[in-house]
């Protein structure tokens, strides 16, 4: 009953901020309202099990990823665009789009027989589960080589911040 | 030992699909690249709630590690992806992508 | 969940969170009559005993003294900005074991507000949201000194928690857990101190940067930049800010104890006292800091927390590592 409320409540608010992020004005509003976002979702993580991801979605995503993020809109200046929305028949179409996807993703879930609606393995779960110690064994077993590739895929990053930081045009 | 969950993966999943969806019309349909940016993000979020909520039901770690690398990938998108709208708003003065159209011809 | 429960929990929050708001003003005290006693002053002396009660009375001041609200503010986040800096500084808190379990009423009680498993975790959290009071109060009041203090000081607290953060790991490899609890109970016999002197070194320099506390505060070099991110905040959002200032002082020397002296452990007095006996000495080391060392130049400040602590940091959890493997 507990994780029903707060997962409504979770839930609620990241929807909330999550149509405050595309329909805001103020790109540093924007920003916070996603920082709303990661930390609710950071809630939900929670209530699923998976402390360590929660943990990293704070560290990483809302301390360390947004305020750069906030870094970039407060430098720049950017003042609210107009209009707020791309003109004309782009428009249309974006949320025409975006509806065909909603109802893929609806129907894809409810199908019946499929994964979301099935009632999978309820088997208890070991009391470590998200805990970063299991995420370290299979981190480092399993996903051994993709773990370094994301080193790499994160010096490549750097050095190319760097260059086009440093170059006066691109 | 950690038993059923209370709330059935079908809410996860309806919310994961709603914010991915806020996240597409965000694409879509603003102008501002920064904003536009911030909708990726929200997709990839999305993506990520999947992931663990997909994780809990069948018991095992791996969604976990992908949220992982997703978290990873998305710091670099971030780091690359603001210096370029750096670079092109200290060239053009202008952080809309409507603005950008020089291959337009 | 039972009630007595609910009571314990409540009491401990209380406690805690009453204890940190409470040992401000003695905190802020101290640091002003240890200041004056170091620069051959005297320091406050007229209100109360000994001026103990110059605190209150400068926070009867700030609480009378009229709000101001810049015109050009960003109304919202000027009134969040505050909340979120002493928000994130009393959560810390809430994890910091003060010591071991006492039994009470006929009930185990440990003495901390949770037991998260993963309290190193949750602190780093909590540190990197308390980015955002420091930026968005820059922002919020649209004035440029507080911009520049607020993106300083954001820079500031962004590169040293790299460090910091790497600095407790050597810890954690050594004892296996990223419990406080457990890391203060390891340290019966042999505090991490001693093993880990660098590691401590390195975490007490980037708390100082940490809470923009001198010699690393550029965020409000009054020369340069008036006050940095809290110029333009009067009356009780100033008052917050101040508050959070010292709350994340003690924060952070409350890890550095609970890390690396030993938490709680101690001979005869129970432990508590202990506890609070480090905590004194340590903030006094921070006052000691801050009469002693010059202001550091802003280029000069960043080149040190990447260029000098993070590989430092880094060289010394490698050496960790090997050596916890190697002994098996």
């Amino acid at each position: 009953m507990l994780e029903a409320l707060l997962f409504a409540m979770f839930a609620g608010t990241a929807i909330g901020c999550a149509l405050g992020v595309v329909f805001h004005r103020n790109p540093v509003h924007c920003a916070l309202l996603l920082v709303g976002v990661l930390l609710n979702l950071a809630g939900i993580f929670i209530l699923l099990h998976a402390q360590f991801v929660a943990a990293l979605q704070v560290i990483v995503y809302a301390g360390a990823i947004m305020v750069l993020f906030l870094f970039v809109v407060m430098l720049l200046n950017v003042k609210g665009e107009t209009p707020l929305l791309t003109p004309g028949a782009a428009k249309f179409f974006g949320f025409l789009f975006a509806l065909i996807v909603f109802v893929e993703m609806l129907w894809t879930v409810l199908q019946p027989g499929g994964d979301a609606g099935a009632p999978a393995a309820q088997a208890p779960l070991p009391a470590e589960f998200g805990s970063p110690a299991a995420l370290g064994r299979v981190l480092y077993t399993v996903w051994l080589y993709p773990f370094e590739i994301t080193s790499i895929l994160l010096l490549v990053a750097v050095v190319g911040a760097v260059v086009l930081a440093k170059r006066k045009f691109i | 030992m950690l038993g059923a969950p209370a709330v059935p993966l079908l809410w996860y999943q309806m919310l994961a699909a709603i914010l991915f969806t806020i996240g597409v019309v965000g694409v879509l349909v603003r102008r501002s690249a920064l904003v536009i940016f911030m909708s990726i993000e929200l997709m990839l979020n999305a993506v990520n709630l999947s992931f663990v909520a997909f994780s809990r039901q069948y018991g095992s770690m791996d969604g976990h590690v992908f949220v992982f690398f997703v978290m990873a990938v998305a710091a670099a998108e971030v780091a690359i992806g603001l210096a370029i709208i750096v670079a092109i708003f200290r060239n053009r003065e202008t952080a809309s992508v409507d603005d950008v159209h020089l291959l337009k011809g | 969940m039972d009630i007595a429960y609910a009571i314990e929990i409540l009491a401990k929050i209380l406690v805690v969170f009453g204890f940190v708001l409470v040992a401000v003003i003695f905190v802020v005290w101290m640091e002003r009559k240890v200041l004056g006693h170091m620069q051959d002053r005297i320091g406050p002396k007229r209100v109360g005993p000994y001026g103990l009660l110059q605190t209150i009375a400068d926070g009867m001041k700030l609480f009378m003294k009229e709000d101001i609200l810049p015109s050009q503010a960003d109304k919202v986040l000027y009134f969040i900005a505050p909340g979120i800096s002493i928000v994130t500084a009393l959560a810390a808190a809430a994890v910091i074991p003060f010591g071991d379990s006492v039994t009470l009423f006929g009930r185990a009680v440990p003495l901390h507000v949770a037991d998260v498993n993963i309290a190193i975790l949750f602190l780093l959290g909590a540190t990197s949201m308390g980015v955002y009071g420091v930026v968005l109060g820059g922002w919020a009041s649209n004035s440029k000194y507080p911009l520049l203090g607020g993106l300083r000081s954001s820079a500031q607290m962004i590169s040293y928690e790299l460090a910091q953060g790497i600095s407790l790991v050597p810890v954690i490899l050594m004892t296996g857990s990223l419990s406080l609890a457990t890391i203060a109970r390891a340290q019966e016999h042999l505090w991490f101190v001693v093993p880990q002197f660098f590691a401590f070194v390195i975490y007490v320099i980037c708390a100082v940067a940490e809470t923009n506390r001198a010699p690393f505060d550029l965020a409000e070099a009054e020369t340069e930049l008036v006050a940095g991110f809290h110029t333009e905040f009067s009356s009780m959002k100033f008052a917050l800010y101040f508050l959070s200032e010292y709350a994340n002082m003690m924060v952070v020397a409350a890890v550095a104890i609970t890390v690396f002296l030993g938490a709680w452990h101690g001979p005869v007095l129970p432990g508590p006292v202990w506890f609070l006996i480090k905590l004194v000495l340590f903030l006094f080391f921070y006052i000691w800091l801050r009469a002693t060392f010059p202001r550091l130049r802003y280029d000069q400040l960043m080149a040190f927390g990447w260029k000098v602590l993070l590989p430092a940091s880094l060289v010394n959890l490698a050496v960790t590592a090997v050596v916890v493997v190697l002994k098996g």
